[in-house]
């Protein structure tokens, strides 16, 4: 084991010390889509009835090609898309009437990564820490630990407008975890990292899942992604769902890999 | 308490964009020893309330500092819209408004620090406050206010349309116009266009400087201070309900 790597198991565990109380409150699914809908005003269709169940401490993957409604999606579960029909509820609150209930018990790493360009990494990462209750020394403490724990500590002190595009997206997911969510949503969360970035950020993902329960929505079009961290899957097309199950369930439905299964609903919906 | 966590990374970035502190209160000062060295012979004017024109002119640098700058809250909101960073906020238990309002107090504390340096040139050029601090601090007050409600509402709707800071930039001049229709550079007796004077009249910022120049040259005319904050308060009546309505309009 290099010392790089102890100095970040140290880290990880120092912040799982850290995580008060339970992670979860006991509310039976984490995540509840009821024949949720959005219409933009253009009239664009983004999403068309989708209904699901996330249990807590549960990994969940929605897979779809670009446009299927997968962003719109975790858009609103994480109250950043205001729904046009049907309803969501994450971790017991909805959505669209408590918004601010639901921004307390998530995690969310968008697509698009937003970053204050003229704040350094760790000023970043402690305001968002302070937005969510904690004190300063508290804030600056997670962010010391959290950097290490992602492998970015030499960045906390370079402007995050500084940082190649890859290192963003690690902060943004870092800076994500300040609160030690029991729900973390992630929009494309390794889309444009390379390799060794992408399976740090993977191992982080699980680890903390293993450790602290939390439980995970995730989109994706990365079928070696949906494969490593999602119980389940739900593959949308044309924002509808057109099939849900574990990894295993779909390949052994007649299609040998995952994504010949992704491949196999998606064009049965084109068709 | 978001707002203010909010309010303090406001002004954590103006140093580090040093483009906003120079260029909104720079010209304003050159503005003024311009303005005032040019036409300080206004003040000789029968009827004119005092003979060192600066110190008529103080309360218009002071619009001039306060209007137009407040727009750079809506090129920092445009920026974060632009960047994503105003969503992110919007992940954590921060509602729009505490975001805005961060902005706002944090532009308007760096403003009330640049309308100070305006008054301090003034009597650094002989110009005297006549109510003194409190007479000082009123003013920047109403000009701040004035700044919010009317530049800062209208660069935070284009911004909120555009998300595009160039074209919250441009809008720019249209802030000195609001200050040029008033009696900033002569008072309304002496303007002979009664075109002018009529617009002037149907100005509200008009009603903001009455008394502010007031402050600074006789004391304090309660009912002019009155509807001075009348007006402030009339404006953003109008104009915050129209900013929710057009961010809901937008992202809703």
């Amino acid at each position: 084991m290099t010392s790089s790597s102890t100095t970040a198991t140290a880290a990880f565990n120092e912040l799982i010390g850290l995580a008060d109380g339970p992670r979860m409150p006991d509310i039976g699914d984490a995540v509840v889509l009821d024949d949720l809908a959005k219409t933009y005003r253009d009239g664009t269709e983004a999403v068309r009835g989708i209904s699901l169940r996330v249990a807590a401490g549960e990994s969940f993957g929605i897979l779809g090609p670009n446009g299927a409604g997968k962003s719109t999606t975790i858009g609103m579960l994480g109250t950043l898309v205001k729904p046009t029909g049907g309803r969501a509820w994450v971790a017991g609150h909805d959505v669209a009437a408590e918004p601010i209930d639901v921004r307390r018990r998530i995690g969310f790493a968008m697509q698009d990564v937003g970053v204050d360009g003229f704040a350094t990494t760790s000023e970043f990462m402690v305001l968002q820490g302070r937005l969510h209750g904690l004190r300063k020394a508290d804030a600056v403490r997670r962010a010391q630990l959290l950097l290490r724990v992602v492998g970015l500590e030499e960045v906390a002190g370079k402007r995050v407008a500084s940082l190649s595009g890859g290192t963003r997206r690690r902060v943004d997911l870092a800076a994500s975890l300040m609160h030690l969510p029991p729900i973390v949503f992630l929009d494309e969360p390794t889309e444009g990292l390379d390799p060794r970035s992408r399976g740090a950020i993977w191992e982080t993902l699980s680890a903390l899942r293993r450790r602290l329960g939390i439980t995970l929505v995730l989109t994706t079009h990365d079928m070696d992604e949906a494969e490593a961290l999602c119980d389940r899957i739900g593959i949308v097309d044309r924002g509808a769902l057109v099939v849900e199950g574990t990894p295993e369930s779909l390949t052994s439905a007649g299609a040998p890999t995952l994504e010949a299964a992704y491949l196999h609903y998606t064009e049965r919906q084109a068709a | 308490m978001n707002a203010l966590l909010l309010t303090q990374r406001a002004l954590v970035q103006f140093p580090r964009n040093p483009m906003v502190l120079g260029f909104s209160v720079v010209p304003v000062l050159i503005m003024y020893l311009v303005f005032g060295g040019l036409f300080s012979g206004v003040s000789e004017l029968p009827g004119f309330p005092t003979d060192n024109y600066f110190e008529f002119l103080a309360p218009t640098a002071l619009l001039l500092a306060t209007v137009p700058g407040m727009g750079n809250a809506g090129v920092s909101l445009a920026a974060d819209l632009q960047s994503r960073y105003f969503q992110k906020l919007l992940t954590t238990p921060t509602g729009v408004g505490s975001v805005m309002l961060g902005r706002v107090l944090g532009d308007s504390l760096r403003l009330a620090v640049q309308a100070a340096l305006v008054l301090l040139l003034a009597i650094a050029l002989g110009a005297q406050v006549e109510t003194g601090v409190p007479g000082a601090v009123l003013m920047i007050v109403m000009g701040t206010l004035l700044g919010i409600v009317t530049f800062g509402v209208v660069s935070a709707n284009l911004a909120i349309r555009t998300r595009d800071a160039g074209a919250v930039q441009a809008i720019q001049p249209m802030a000195f116009l609001l200050i040029f229709l008033t009696s900033a550079y002569q008072t309304t007796d002496h303007i002979d266009s009664p075109v002018l004077r009529t617009i002037i009249d149907l100005n509200p910022a008009e009603y903001v400087l009455r008394p502010m120049r007031e402050l600074m040259l006789s004391g304090y005319q309660w009912d002019h201070i009155g509807i001075g904050f009348l007006a402030i308060a009339g404006l953003g009546l109008l104009g915050l309900p129209l900013t929710a309505r057009n961010y809901r309009s937008v992202y809703g």
